[in-house]
């Protein structure tokens, strides 16, 4: 199956969705962004809730705008499962099952054996989520569609929930859509990424392309990537950029750099903090600073973020670099506030993102 | 704030702070309570006032009447009418109204509102403009041998037209407490409109609706004002009692007005069990 979306728009009042031209084949695309950046749009379009004002959405070759939802064969999941409250959960599966099979099959994968009986007000919401997944399914739709389904979720639920749904998508062969906010689900379940921002599709690739080469400011702040610095290029050899930053200069490896990085032109310099490292001064610095991009730095502060710390180093010129180190390397550093310390940001951390003058 | 008051405002103090303590020594619960008891008293004690005025022989004297049961089987029959009438014709409009999206929906409601806020009698004057034996239609009707006034068709096209609106306005609300998140769920299953009204929307508002229902036929049972100027003939329990009242005084009204105030309360069970009193 392929779903193809092109030139899809819809308005709000005052929000925009669109032009989306998105193509999904038989994988697992996780569409992350903010609320209200248009995640739910895109799904209730596709589904048949909401009509485009213009565009099309082609499955397989079908036109499915201006079909009703009931013709479209799109299946979704919703927030909070959408169970029919009068119905028990077996009966919320067997609505549109296919067959009595399809229903046993889908409450062995999914482990609703034990609830079957039960009223959908009487079910935690990870089982909640799991009878309206199976329902969903029972009716074998061409495309499926989830709308946040973990999010009401408590953590470690969530995270058990998350890895049956990676193993359940592996087995479908069908385009699913995936919406959510957190980074953390869209990576462990997509194929690949669809980052969307104020109603358009700011970036699409795979988890490590979209995480690792950020084409806007937008998808680097908004996947984490702290580091961002006005700089403008000051050399390029072969593949190689340097840039300069103030008075701190980063030599890029080639690999990463956008074509239009000609000397002088101004761009983004993106190093995502759990490539920054951190070393004591006194230690060796093999294969040169220059490989390493290293500069001196004084720590200004850290914080215990659970699973890692997070370290601001101001370096040069009033730059501060933020590190993420993990446990282990944090104590072996002995970070003390004030105390200087090397930074390094390997050359293929760093990012380049031309300035086109947004300043998002 | 944060300093003691001095001069002037001391001395008015002891005054001031002495009507406060008062003031707030008054527990506003109780008083609420005594004025709303009031009001319960008011409600209650004609009621049985009009048990205690009849006794039990006398009542069932007059249930022997042939013109009190000929009024309690119209009553009965034109309710029952008005009711499935009023369902079979106020739920689809109540559905249209709780899901469709269009500016004209506030005007459409306030059409379906107005017989509520009309006087009966008005909606009377109303209908004979266009049921009246002189008028086309009724006209027409009645050289048909279907007469629609002083017939049984006029007092349910009295009662429709004033009791209906209720299972419109309830069973709308009805279906707007139902998630249409819940719609959209079924019809993404493949279940066409007709299938998800019947399978999820009827079921979650059947208690709204069977409210709505149940309310119009209690309005229905005690129509008067629109139903005496349609048709006063053949006679429901309301003009009856009206009747007796006029000619016999009132101690012969009393016995039809308990039959009244009985199915009432019936009404009112059912209101507060199957149902989902709107108004709870």
């Amino acid at each position: 199956m392929t779903l193809e979306l092109s030139r899809l728009a819809k308005t709000y009042g005052e929000f925009t969705f669109g032009p989306v031209d998105l193509t999904v084949g038989d994988e697992v695309l996780a569409v992350l962004g903010p609320s209200g950046s248009g995640k739910t749009t895109l799904l209730s379009l596709v589904a048949g809730i909401a009509e485009p004002a213009s565009g099309s959405i082609l499955l397989d070759g079908r036109e499915l705008v201006g079909r009703p939802l009931e013709d479209r064969r799109v299946g979704m999941v919703f927030q909070e499962g959408a169970l029919f409250p009068h119905m028990t959960a077996r009966e919320n599966v067997e609505y549109a099952a296919v067959s009595d099979e399809r229903v046993a099959d889908l409450a062995a994968t999914l482990e609703l054996e034990g609830v079957l009986d039960r009223r959908p007000p009487t079910l935690s919401g990870g089982e909640r989520q799991r009878v309206a997944l199976a329902r969903t399914l029972a009716a074998d739709p061409d495309v499926l569609l989830l709308d946040e389904p973990l999010s009401s979720l408590d953590a470690p639920i969530r995270k058990r929930l998350r890895d049956e749904l990676h193993d359940l998508f592996a087995s479908l062969d069908i385009p699913v859509l995936y919406v959510t906010h957190d980074q953390r689900t869209a990576t462990a379940l997509g194929d690949r990424l669809a980052i969307v921002g104020d109603g358009t599709l700011e970036q699409v690739g795979s988890p490590s392309a979209v995480l690792d080469r950020p084409a806007s400011r937008f998808v680097a702040r908004f996947t984490g990537t702290e580091n961002l610095f006005e700089g403008t290029v000051a050399e390029r050899t072969g593949g190689d950029i340097l840039v300069r930053v103030g008075d701190v200069r980063f030599q890029t490896a080639g690999s990463t750099v956008a074509e239009s990085a000609v000397p002088g032109a101004a761009v983004t310099v993106c190093i995502h903090p759990s490539r920054v490292e951190l070393e004591p001064l006194d230690a060796s610095v093999d294969g040169g600073a220059e490989q390493a991009n290293a500069v001196t730095g004084t720590v200004a502060r850290w914080l215990n973020e659970g699973n890692e710390y997070r370290i601001d180093v101001e370096v040069s010129g009033g730059l501060t670099l933020v590190a993420n180190v993990r446990p282990p390397t944090f104590e072996r550093l002995g970070v003390d506030i004030g105390s200087e310390i090397r930074v390094l940001a390997p050359r293929e951390s760093i990012h380049l993102i031309p300035d086109s003058g947004e300043s998002r | 704030m944060g300093t003691e008051p001095t001069g002037p405002t001391e001395s008015a103090g002891p005054t001031r702070s002495a009507h406060t303590r008062w003031f707030r020594s008054v527990d506003w619960l109780t008083i609420a309570l005594v004025l709303g008891g009031l009001l319960l008293v008011y409600y209650f004690t004609p009621l049985v006032s009009l048990f205690l005025s009849a006794s039990p022989s006398d009542v069932i004297g007059r249930l022997a009447d042939p013109s009190v049961q000929s009024a309690a089987t119209t009553s009965l029959l034109s309710a029952s009418i008005t009711t499935v009438l009023a369902t079979v014709f106020g739920l689809p409009l109540a559905y249209w109204l709780a899901r469709a999206e269009t500016r004209w929906k506030n005007a459409v409601l306030a059409v379906v509102v107005l017989p509520l806020v009309l006087p009966p009698t008005v909606g009377g004057v109303v209908l004979l403009t266009v049921f009246g034996p002189n008028t086309l239609l009724g006209g027409t009707a009645a050289a048909a041998g279907l007469p629609l006034t002083r017939s049984l068709a006029g007092v349910v096209l009295a009662q429709t037209f004033v009791a209906s609106p209720f299972v419109v306005v309830t069973a709308k609300a009805a279906f707007e407490s139902v998630d249409r998140t819940l719609e959209h769920a079924s019809r993404s299953l493949g279940k066409s409109r007709w299938a998800t009204a019947r399978n999820v929307t009827l079921p979650l508002a059947g208690p709204g609706i069977l409210a709505g229902v149940t309310l119009a036929f209690a309005r229905a049972m005690g129509e008067f004002g629109a139903t005496m100027m349609v048709a006063y003939y053949p006679r429901t329990m309301p003009v009856e009692i009206w009747v007796s009242f006029q000619s016999l005084g009132l101690d012969s009204a009393y016995p039809v007005a308990i039959l009244l105030v009985v199915i009432s309360v019936a009404a009112l069970l059912v209101l507060n069990t199957v149902a989902s009193n709107p108004w709870r």
